[in-house]
């Protein structure tokens, strides 16, 4: 069944509300975008998420939307805390999935020269790709235990970062109520392997330059300025919310019957926010969330090495500090003003990025007068975008805005366009230097695979769900 | 060859097919291993016996493709064939024949977080057994 959709104006569409749905569609995108989210089923996806009991105010669709499973990826819907729902699929298998920015007080021409060295040096000490892993980290069911309870503060704590990492990561690096007893043998089997790893796919690791700056006075809070060199990384739980997730969503499958709930699609299981089941899950998930606070922490330490190593430069001299962390598939417990009154919800963010504004008292004190820094990573041969969040995305969208470009072409689609080509080749001609464990990953990861995150910022600016910072571009890129 | 690849914007399925659920399972795990490593093939000189449950032949077939994704994964079985003892539509018991991983002599092609329930279907129509899976990659 095709879905009904009406413009509302040049960034907002809505899916009215109809048959089962409980509340209506609301859609982030231009006219172009939209017509070729026609082509696939996200838009189906957003109205089944309008489906799911307790849901309050829309079923939201950021601009850079596309198919997912279950839940469309960059969507976000939050659920009334007594009479809503949480769903293992509306967070993702990779549990706070997320990006951290480092910036640092070298200049492009500073770094030129060691470029090459530094990448080499990096691809050397983040493992990256399939069964790569740091041979000196080798953690202890005890250890992996702190892992999951205490996130990005034990890798602080085993004195991988500072606390003043801690207070420039979402949620501190530490979801509240983990509870390593209902994590399953395997998720910890999978876990004890994959801390401080990338991973493949999309995962990155990411040397940059500050391009243009699009707000001086937010460019100044966040310590940017044109020409700097900054770090990006992007990755999550590893094989440990894996696990975590596919766990859960057995036992939502059953949920899901025995309160009754009908689902237009299994992969949207989910179990009453009230419910023995509902609540392990949140208990669970804060676990794999926290495995990957502390993932991107011991990475972050590495990065700050391999700076040390290639340029001979001490910490203070290189000031390689944390911008900020954010997370892009999570459900959290957060408290808005839903017309005129505050309520209690499960905010799930699947494939979307928490944007708090200025004077929120969760947005970090050295950005409480500008907004909460938001990491918009692009594709490799393009640029990623630094924004902040607005006063509009908190009372439009739970305070969430997009997440990165979004995918354009299938992976084969991909793979067919790079067939004959070297894509290493064609970007390192535009001063990127790339390092993959795997071609394959380069080939299905080419730029073209992605929408211009240009565009897709572009939108979310116009319809004041986050603001521009910066616009950063690649130097030189670590894929798995 | 009884299957093939599904596109999807950001993650990849699999149509399977055969006369038995035997079939139909082996068929889905060929599909899944080509997803990962592509067409190349490997020597078999290991075994790993596998029993997986399920509470309908969707989640079985979920179960033993994520089986399939851990043994990879974790216990470093790259597979190469897939055979199997006995299933019902709770259960499944297969052997994988494969060898220890090797990323140098094993490229892997693209890797696959799990089978998803996304629109899973496993089913007989017209004596013929067909499923669908999607997986996150």
């Amino acid at each position: 069944m095709g879905v009904t959709i009406e413009k509302i104006d040049d960034c907002r569409w809505r899916i009215p509300q109809q048959g089962k749905m409980r509340s209506e569609g609301l859609v982030f995108a231009s006219e172009a975008m939209i017509r070729l989210l026609q082509k696939e089923q996200a838009l189906e996806q957003v109205r089944n998420v309008a489906t799911l009991p307790g849901i309050v105010g829309p079923s939201i669709a950021m601009p850079d939307i596309h198919w997912g499973y279950g839940f469309p990826i960059g969507g976000v819907a939050a659920f009334d805390a007594d009479e809503g729902i949480v769903s293992p699929g509306g967070v993702g298998y990779d549990i706070n999935c997320g990006v951290r920015l480092l910036r640092c007080a070298l200049r492009v021409e500073d770094l030129r020269p060691q470029l090459q060295e530094l990448l080499d040096l990096l691809y050397r000490n983040v493992p990256a790709g399939v069964g790569s892993m740091r041979k000196d980290l080798k953690l202890t069911p005890q250890q992996e235990r702190q892992v999951l309870e205490q996130g990005a503060r034990w890798a602080v704590r085993q004195g991988y970062g500072s606390e003043e990492d801690l207070r420039h990561t979402e949620a501190g690096g530490t979801i509240p109520g983990a509870d390593p007893g209902l994590i399953s043998e395997r998720a910890l089997e999978r876990g004890r392997t994959q801390l401080g790893t990338l991973g493949s796919g999309n995962h990155f690791l990411e040397v940059q330059q500050v391009e243009t700056i699009g707000d001086e006075a937010a460019a100044a809070a966040l310590g940017l300025f044109p020409g700097q060199i900054t770090v990006s990384i992007h990755t999550g739980s590893r094989g440990f919310g894996y696990q975590v997730c596919d766990d859960f969503l057995q036992i939502m499958q059953r949920a899901s019957q025995k309160y009754g709930i009908e689902l237009p699609d299994r992969q949207l299981c989910c179990a009453p926010l009230r419910s023995p089941e509902g609540e392990q899950y949140l208990a669970a998930m804060a676990c794999a969330a926290n495995y990957a606070f502390a993932n991107r922490q011991l990475i972050t330490s590495w990065v700050r090495d391999s700076f040390g190593q290639a340029l001979g430069l001490s910490p203070q001299e290189l000031r390689l500090s944390l911008i900020y962390d954010v997370c892009h598939n999570i459900a959290k417990m957060e408290t808005h003003t839903v017309d005129g009154r505050e309520r209690r919800l499960c905010v799930h963010r699947k494939g979307a990025t928490r944007a708090f504004p200025p004077g929120h008292p969760e947005t970090p004190e050295l950005y409480r007068q500008v907004g909460q820094p938001v990491l918009i990573p692009g594709d490799m041969g393009r640029c990623s975008y630094v924004l902040v969040g607005t006063p509009g995305a908190f009372a439009e969208t739970y305070g969430s805005t997009c997440h990165g470009a979004g995918r354009l072409l299938s992976r084969h689609a991909a793979k067919k366009l790079a067939r004959g080509r070297n894509i290493e080749v064609e970007l390192a001609r535009q001063g990127i230097l790339v390092r993959a464990a795997s071609r394959g990953t380069v080939a299905e990861e080419l730029p073209e695979a992605y929408k211009d995150v240009s565009e897709v910022v572009g939108i979310v600016q116009r319809a004041g769900i986050g603001k521009i910072v910066a616009r950063l571009k690649p130097l030189a890129v670590v894929k798995g | 060859m009884t299957y093939r690849l599904l596109e999807h914007t950001a993650d990849m399925g699999l149509e399977a097919q055969g006369s038995s659920l035997e079939e139909l399972f082996s068929q889905a795990a060929q599909a899944l291993r080509e997803v990962l490593f592509g067409d190349v093939s490997g020597q078999k000189d290991q075994a790993i016996h596998l029993r997986v449950t399920g509470q309908d032949p969707g989640e079985l077939l979920v179960n033993w493709l994520n089986e399939i994704l851990y043994l990879f994964e974790v216990r470093g079985i790259y597979p190469v064939s897939f055979s199997i003892d006995a299933i019902d539509a709770n259960s499944v018991c297969g052997l994988i024949h494969g060898e220890l991983f090797h990323p140098e002599r094993h490229p892997v092609e693209r890797v696959v977080k799990a089978a998803t329930y996304h629109q899973l279907l496993v089913e007989k129509r017209q004596g013929v057994w067909r499923a669908r899976v999607y997986l996150d990659l």
